[in-house]
């Protein structure tokens, strides 16, 4: 279960610094307000789709989530774990495939897999039977021996995920896990959550951030709408659609994720 | 799993991820550690053939028939005397003749009979080495047949020799033949140093920069080991493939040293395994404190080859910093042993003069790579988590 209150985070952006206002070229620092006020209630077994456009500060968010910044003000618990004060029993509880996924090429996909599981603090073998059980699950038995040099998209999303899901966390985050995946391999991640979601696949928490409507009208059982560094909206895709009066998702989306665009141009 | 354990797991797998990393391996071993022993052979090759032109006994003279006094004299020092080539001028100058040439004026015999001094020209060129130090040669040689005219002279007037010589010179040298070979072999810690550093580079670059490059490093964030164990896990490893290049580079002037020409070089040259081993007490500490500093340099760097750039100027530090060693005639300061690289030069200088050093001389510099490393290392964790969301 993952409980985000009330987030918010500030960054100074390149160019400004403390030394700017000395040197002839500097530009005055310049504050960029990336997230103000981001709640999300993700409960066990259950998929929440982090929903937002573009810069919305869902990825920023998503890195409070797995403790790399830490955020000016607000509450993040996993499981009850507040991640600011104890972010590493929070990291053991999650399974986080970020923006960045970068596998090291000169590992194979199993040594890849077994590395976290190691950092997990897992036992070899027990990492090692872990990395042939995801590979079944993820249908990539055949490249588990091999160095993850020369993969394809498809082929290096499926290690980074099967990476992140070592330690059988109780809780799954991921972020954007569909870009530059085809059709098949699509299908195949979503056949991959809903099964993660159900008892037998561990009644997990999974949040998955996305900017693709049709994605989380397909999986997702709740969405949270995010933009501008808000929460401007939750719940399941029904009330969603009844809460803006509309039949489609796409319009639904876009009355509540650009409210500001949209009275602008009136 | 335990802190150590971890750590243990991260350094294993980043020596493992070195190490497959064949071409760039093969390149560090190929340009630094062959680089000592090419040297090492090139001087080699030098002095043999300087020493052959001095076994040789041999003086060219342009001219010969001019001066038959002389070639006596020559012929009785043992000397072969070759008539110089018509255009010996242009011959030293393009350092195809490699004799001093020795030019006898016209009316040699006959001034030489009146007792008018006649004047004996060295024609060498300062540019060709190889006739300088023949020149050196020749020069004494005619010292010898003046010093020889002056005394049958007097002795014929009855006048004692020792009248034109009244105080005897005689040189004693007190380097030892070691401390004579570092004048040649004086370069030898440079290439060692900056095998350790090339060595260490890729490495240093590839867990920093390479892993951020790569997108590798947020996720790597993502697991619940804490960020100075990752850096003390991927600093060892790094540290671990410099060292490995200084065990390698240091040993490899044993088989070198079979391969030197000349003999007297060679037991000038007095290289073996103590040496070695001397050599990698200075040399370990100083791979650590390099590697830390190195990832300093590139964990703030976003791409590979921004990190090279920058650590180009570490690499520029520490291959001028030995120079000052090198061109200072006078003594050793003490505070060269506080300046990391030079402080090795200088130890390592000291093993080859067949000089040892001190533990208080080897101690500043293990305390200064010791800070070094801890800096490093401190600087890296703290910037990880930053340098990773960036």
């Amino acid at each position: 279960m993952i409980r985000i209150e009330e987030l918010a985070k500030s960054f100074v952006a390149p160019g400004g610094g403390p030394l700017s206002g000395l040197t002839l070229k500097g530009r005055p620092p310049r504050v960029v307000q990336a997230v103000r006020d981001v709640n999300l209630h993700a409960p066990d077994g259950h998929i929440t789709g982090l929903l937002g456009p573009n810069g919305a500060g869902k990825t920023t968010s998503l890195r409070m989530l797995a403790g790399l910044i830490a955020p000016d003000a607000g509450r993040i618990h996993v499981d009850g774990i507040d991640v600011r004060t104890q972010p590493r029993a929070a990291l053991a509880r999650m399974g986080v495939l970020s923006d960045a996924r970068g596998l090291y090429p000169r590992l194979t996909a199993r040594e890849n897999i077994v590395y976290y599981g190691r950092l997990q603090g897992m036992e070899r073998d027990a990492a090692h039977a872990r990395a042939e059980a995801l590979a079944q699950m993820f249908e990539m038995g055949p490249l588990l021996e091999r160095r993850t040099d020369g993969f394809s998209q498809g082929e290096r999303m499926k290690t980074a995920l099967a990476r992140a899901l070592v330690h059988d966390p109780a809780n799954i985050v991921l972020d954007e896990p569909t870009n530059g995946l085809d059709v098949l391999a699509t299908r195949a991640l979503r056949d991959s959550l809903r099964w993660l979601r159900t008892p037998e696949g561990g009644a997990k928490c999974i949040v998955f951030s996305t900017h693709i409507m049709q994605e989380v009208e397909r999986l997702c059982d709740s969405v949270v709408v995010v933009a501008h560094g808000r929460t401007v909206a939750a719940g399941t895709v029904d009330e969603l659609l009844a809460q803006t009066r509309e039949q489609d998702f796409e319009e639904a989306f876009v009355k509540l994720a650009f409210v500001d665009e949209l009275a602008l141009a009136e | 799993m335990s802190r150590l354990q971890t750590l243990l797991t991260i350094l294993r797998k980043e020596l493992r991820d070195a190490l497959r990393d064949r071409r760039t391996l093969l390149t560090v071993l190929a340009s630094s550690v062959l680089m000592g022993p090419l040297v090492l052979l090139a001087i080699s090759a030098l002095v043999a053939s300087l020493e052959s032109s001095a076994e040789l006994r041999e003086v060219v003279v342009a001219d010969l028939d001019r001066a038959p006094t002389l070639q006596n004299f020559f012929e009785r020092q043992t000397y072969t005397v070759k008539a110089a080539p018509a255009d010996y001028e242009a011959l030293l100058r393009k350092a195809t003749l490699s004799d001093a040439v020795v030019v006898v004026p016209k009316d040699f015999e006959e001034a030489l009979v009146r007792g008018d001094a006649p004047i004996v020209e060295i024609v060498s060129d300062s540019a060709n080495q190889r006739s300088q130090a023949s020149a050196g040669r020749v020069a004494a040689l005619l010292a010898g047949f003046s010093r020889e005219r002056a005394t049958l002279t007097l002795a014929l007037r009855g006048v004692s020799p020792d009248a034109v010589e009244p105080v005897r010179v005689e040189e004693r040298d007190l380097a030892s033949t070691q401390t004579r070979a570092t004048q040649i072999t004086g370069m030898l810690p440079f290439f060692v140093l900056m095998a350790v550093l090339t060595g260490a580079l890729n490495a240093a670059l590839d867990t920093t920069a390479g892993e951020r490059e790569r997108g590798s490093l947020e996720p790597l964030l993502m697991n619940p080991a804490e960020p100075w164990i990752l850096v003390l896990g991927k600093w060892g490893a790094v540290a671990s493939v410099g060292m490995l290049i200084a065990v390698l580079a240091c040993f490899s002037f044993l088989p070198g040293q079979w391969l030197l020409r000349s003999d007297r070089l060679a037991a000038m040259f007095q290289y073996g395994v103590r040496e070695a081993l001397l050599f990698l007490v200075v040399l370990l500490p100083f791979a650590a404190a390099a590697s830390a500093l190195l990832m300093a340099v590139a964990i703030r760097c976003k791409t590979f080859k921004e990190a090279q750039a920058s650590t180009t100027v570490v690499m520029l530090a520490a291959s001028l910093l030995p120079l000052i060693n090198v061109f200072s005639l006078g003594e050793e300061s003490p505070w060269y042993l506080w300046v990391p690289a030079l402080a090795q030069n200088v130890l390592m200088t000291h093993v080859l003069k067949g000089e040892d050093f001190s533990a208080a001389q080897w101690l500043v510099p293990l305390f200064v790579c010791a800070v070094l490393s801890a800096g490093g290392v401190w600087f890296v964790a703290r910037t990880l988590r930053s340098a990773a969301a960036r």
